[in-house]
């Protein structure tokens, strides 16, 4: 599984890193500082990931099941 | 085929008038289920009530052409400046950047040995009379006793500024303009003071925000004296009266729910749970305006240059489509953290961070010291309207 957090939707809210500690962590002006980029969720930290992209109000984390190519 | 918005449904909801407890979610609740979309004709300029979560969050997406210009849909001409609200687009962008570092969740954690010894100061100046009048005696003093130390200024001139801010507040609901216009100016003079001072002795602007205002350049320009007072009034505005709400009714919640409050009592570590779930649950600043500036297109409804929008912050807290069995009390309630009582898009609430800290603080202080407390028998609970609040809310316990 993949998560990303779209730059342009991101305005701060913080509920993701709030929800998902390990996996994700704020930057000084309080947006998420994975802003922009695509990460490999390790296996232990799915439910995390999953929490996070419910937790956001302007969706901007999305999740991308691994498929059969990527394993 | 679209059809223009002074249409039917149209709602006569005037939602500026005080109610009983509860009064303004049960109108706010019907108006969502009656019709997605209404027409509301209780103000001079009227405005289209977007109310489901889904189109209230796209409503607030809408930023570029969907602006501030109006903040409320219930006064539209509210007459006061402020910032960075009034500001759009980049503007507002750029002085967001300038304050978002001392309201980020680092900074706000710099402030919880401060929040954390002031909120025990003040239960603990309550405990040995037995009873209070939470919303006069609690609620509004600590978030009162917190801004001023935010901005590096004396707690105990909260007593002469707190009738000040109340005053400035009730314009927004209609309160006599000239009475308005002297508060304004008491705290603009006092801030002015202040910010004066701080010019002579700039302290760390990293820590101090005055400092930091005054230091920073937004394209190589200086922020203007009087926008710097307009920012310190707006702070004041935006943290106090809120907090003070919001305490309001999670205590007359867990005053009338033992359940929930002996959920806190044994887990104070959930307190942040339970605070997102009662910001979902009991939003105060129940809608935010914008005023549309170009043609828009909004699900089938026509709207122009100049029209004002309702985007309903309580009815998507408080939809069933989005969160089921909205009236409940639901500590694990699954996407809580997704309510949007702070608003969504570049306006969202500054303080969201430091509202939240101060509210889990009191929740959890407040529960180690008075575990067990009731509502005075025989009180009627009134919440003011325009912007929810209780006007009193006497509690009692055993000491
Ligand atoms: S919850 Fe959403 S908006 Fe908030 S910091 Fe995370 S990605 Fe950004």
């Amino acid at each position: 599984m993949r998560i990303s957090i779209e730059p342009n939707r991101c305005m701060g809210h913080g509920r993701c890193y709030a929800v998902a500690a390990d996996l994700l962590s704020d930057d000084e002006q309080g947006f998420v500082a994975e802003c922009g980029q695509t990460l490999d969720v390790p296996e232990h930290l799915r439910d995390q990931a999953r929490e996070a992209a419910d937790a956001c109000p302007e969706s901007a984390i999305s999740l991308l099941e691994a498929t059969a190519a990527d394993a | 085929m679209t059809t223009p918005i002074r249409q039917c449904p149209v709602s006569h909801a005037d939602f500026g008038t005080n109610t009983e407890i509860y009064g303004h979610y049960a109108m706010l609740d019907a108006e969502r289920e009656a019709d997605r979309f209404r027409f509301n004709d209780t103000t001079d300029r009227g405005f289209l009530m977007l109310q489901r979560y889904d189109d209230v969050v796209e409503g607030f997406q809408h930023h570029d052409v969907w602006t501030t210009e109006v903040r409320s849909a219930i006064n539209p001409e509210p007459g006061v400046p402020l910032l960075p609200q009034d500001l759009n687009g980049e503007a507002h962008a750029k002085l967001r950047r300038v304050l978002n570092p001392f309201f980020s969740p680092a900074a706000v954690r710099r402030m919880e040995p401060m929040a954390h010894q002031r909120c025990v100061e003040l239960i603990e100046e309550l405990r040995p009379k037995g009873s209070c009048d939470f919303v006069a005696e609690f609620a509004i003093r600590y978030p009162t006793d917190l801004f001023l130390a935010l901005l590096g200024l004396p707690v105990s001139d909260g007593e002469f500024f707190l009738p000040w801010s109340e005053t400035v507040f009730a314009g927004f609901f209609g309160e006599d303009p000239a009475k308005v216009a002297a508060a304004k100016n008491n705290i603009m003079e006092y801030f002015d003071k202040a910010v004066r001072e701080r010019r002579a002795n700039p302290r760390d602007p990293k820590e101090d925000m005055v400092s930091r205002l005054i230091e920073a350049r937004i394209d190589g320009e200086p922020i203007s004296h009087e926008d710097i007072l307009t920012i310190c009034l707006t702070l004041m505005l935006a943290g106090l009266d809120t907090t003070r709400s919001a305490l309001g009714y999670i205590y007359a919640h867990l005053a009338h729910n033992d359940a929930d409050r002996q959920a806190i009592i044994d887990h104070p570590d959930l307190a942040p749970k339970a605070v997102e779930e009662f910001l979902r649950m009991y939003p105060l600043v129940f809608q935010a305006g914008r005023e549309v500036q170009e043609a828009t297109e909004f699900h089938g409804v026509d709207l122009r240059p100049g029209d004002v929008v309702w985007l309903g912050i309580a009815q998507a807290n408080r939809d069933p489509r989005k969160f089921p069995e909205p009236d409940r009390f639901v500590l694990d309630r699954r996407g809580a953290n997704q309510h949007i009582a702070f608003g969504a898009g570049p306006h969202r609430c500054l303080g969201m961070h430091l509202a939240r800290l101060e509210l889990a603080i009191v929740l959890r202080e407040w529960h180690k010291r008075i575990p067990h407390y009731r509502i005075k028998e025989g009180t009627e609970l009134v919440e003011r309207g325009g912007q929810l609040t209780l006007t009193t809310l006497p509690l009692e316990w055993e000491v």
